[in-house]
């Protein structure tokens, strides 16, 4: 093979030309349009001309100044705490029991009926939710047939209903996060600490829980970020009252045409995501040994 | 020993209740779909098949549904196209940045989907502006969007297949003298089929369940089947939605059980 030295090398490089129109698909209709509304929201809107061409923090200011605004986001980041909070205290024993359970068949259908409701998609979801929660839905229906309550209560359009539809959105993501982490601690460090005479509630504590540590923080960060781009539940569950960030960029951009203020609150979205997900990487890459 | 199986009743017990909480709202928006009733009472007074039919026969769902089926079908075609071969130049030529570039290729996943969806909605109108050309409201517009949202899965799961085969089988072709195109379509494709399929399936599932990057891009006549679950929902609770959202359940848990097939998910994840 004459000359395969020169050859291999233009192979190889035909061969990292094939990344190419991946590169091209994600920096053209991605990172580009990502730009675009990154620049608008330094501009300022304008009611006859939609915007004005300047370059002014005006938006940024406003988005936490501004006491419309600012209510928003607090509620959004109150709603995505509480169900983050919720969310990891009921993922931990679902994931520690998908990652010692010993049946191989058993742990891979966990895993699709914890993964099947990820994969539906938010409007159907949230449709489910609202035949659970309606007036005359199954919730008030077994609450009115036990005597619980005298007459149907409002469950839906409350925020009460807007954090359990989120907790169970959010439930696959940390238990598939929780549950990788958890596969990588040796079970051999709780045998040692049953072995100690200790309870396997105690072992959990003082083994598993503080083990599992980056994972919880990795999963927290993923759930939080996720529930403050919420877009379905808020709108569907929450009601008309309900203003969550991810419903108002909608409003904004779609509905009043302020581009520059609804490219801001997308990327004050953006951007908490954005660190969020750095902060998970890095938990989760960490060695945890 | 009673303490000890106490313990562990009560904690299989949490495990099956957390469970049943993501489960039930979904199975009970299917055993709905089969209410006489119009107006949702629990329980219902007969049960029957007809709401599928009037689902059938309201426009906007039978319309929706095509779209997305044919949507589905276009992004995932087109992201098996084009990451496929970014797949194999990731795992097979490996070049200085390429983890960066891999995760530039995943980020597609990562970027909220109602940012990236204001942000695409946007730079196509400001491309039509541009050029005359509409891409907002369009059949290629959605396409394009939703191949980005199926590209992050298909690169994962080639990635990890391509990771998993054997690579002496490749160089062994390749050094009897089969040219790389040859080793590609003889050799490589055959042992990544799995993941291919599997690829796929997901992508097609990420694109068909898609609601918040297809929210700004629909227009009149083109309208996605989740967006037209939440336009219904925004006015009307009834069986009808429960028969719509029940195709969809079943489409998505068909495609999940096929993909599951050819790469063990208990494993992937």
């Amino acid at each position: 093979m004459a000359g395969s030295r020169n050859g291999g090398e233009a192979r190889n490089w035909g061969g990292t030309a094939l990344v190419v129109p991946a590169l091209v698909l994600v920096a053209a209709f991605l990172l580009a349009p990502l730009a675009l509304i990154l620049r608008y929201s330094f501009d300022k809107y304008d009611p006859v001309k939609l915007m004005l061409g300047v370059f002014s923090f005006g938006n940024y200011v406003q988005a936490v100044a501004d006491p419309y605004y600012r209510k928003v986001l607090l509620t959004t980041a109150e709603i995505a705490g509480l169900s983050t909070a919720i969310v990891m205290l009921l993922a931990f024993p679902v994931a520690y029991y998908i990652s010692r359970v010993e049946s191989q068949r058993l742990r891979g259908w966990l895993i699709i009926l914890t993964m099947l409701p990820l994969l539906l998609g938010n409007a159907v979801r949230s449709a489910a939710w609202m035949v659970v929660m309606g007036s005359k839905g199954v919730a008030n229906s077994i609450f009115l047939g036990i005597g619980l309550v005298e007459e149907p209560i409002k469950i839906l359009y409350t925020p009460t209903a807007v954090v359990i539809a989120l907790v169970s959105v959010l439930l696959p993501f940390a238990i598939i996060t929780l549950q990788a982490v958890m596969d990588s601690i040796p079970t051999s460090l709780e045998e040692a600490g049953q072995s100690l005479g200790h309870s396997p509630l105690r072992t959990v504590f003082e083994v598993v829980l503080p083990l599992s540590m980056p994972g919880v923080v990795a999963a927290s960060a993923i759930c939080f970020a996720l529930a403050m781009n919420a877009y379905a539940t808020p709108v569907l569950i929450g009601g008309p009252t309900m203003k969550m960030m991810g419903p108002v960029v909608y409003e904004q951009i779609a509905k009043a045409n302020n581009w520059p203020v609804g490219s801001t609150l997308a990327w004050i979205l953006m951007a908490v995501t954005l660190v969020l997900t750095v902060l998970s990487t890095r938990f989760l890459s960490r060695k945890h040994f | 020993m009673g303490g000890v199986s106490f313990g562990r009743v009560a904690f299989i017990a949490l495990v099956i209740a957390i469970f049943t909480f993501v489960i039930a709202p979904l199975l009970t928006i299917i055993w709905a779909s089969f209410f006489v009733d119009k107006i949702l009472t629990f329980p219902p007074t007969g049960y029957t098949l007809s709401w599928y039919a009037r689902a059938w026969d309201l426009e906007e769902f039978a319309n929706g549904f095509l779209m997305s089926l044919k949507i589905g079908a276009c992004a995932t075609v087109a992201s098996l196209a084009i990451g496929v071969p970014a797949a194999l130049a990731i795992e097979r030529y490996p070049f200085p940045g390429r983890e960066t570039v891999r995760q530039f290729l995943l980020s597609p996943m990562y970027v909220p989907a109602i940012v990236a969806g204001a942000a695409v909605y946007i730079y196509f109108i400001e491309v039509e502006i541009l050029t005359n050309f509409q891409l907002a409201a369009t059949f290629t517009g959605l396409v394009i969007a939703h191949t980005l949202v199926a590209l992050p899965w298909t690169l994962r799961l080639v990635c990890a297949s391509l990771l998993s085969a054997n690579v002496v089988s490749e160089e062994a072709a390749r050094s009897l003298g089969a040219n790389a195109l040859q080793t590609f379509f003889y050799v490589t494709l055959p042992i990544i089929r799995p993941g291919m399929i599997a690829a796929a399936m997901f992508s097609f599932i990420a694109s068909f369940s898609d609601l918040e990057k297809s929210l700004f891009l629909v227009g009149p006549g083109k309208t996605t089947l989740p967006i037209a679950i939440i336009n219904y929902l925004e006015w009307n609770l009834d069986p009808t939605i429960s028969a719509v959202a029940t195709v969809q359940i079943v489409i998505i848990a068909a495609a999940l059980i096929i993909s599951d097939r050819f790469v063990k998910l208990g494993k992937a994840f």
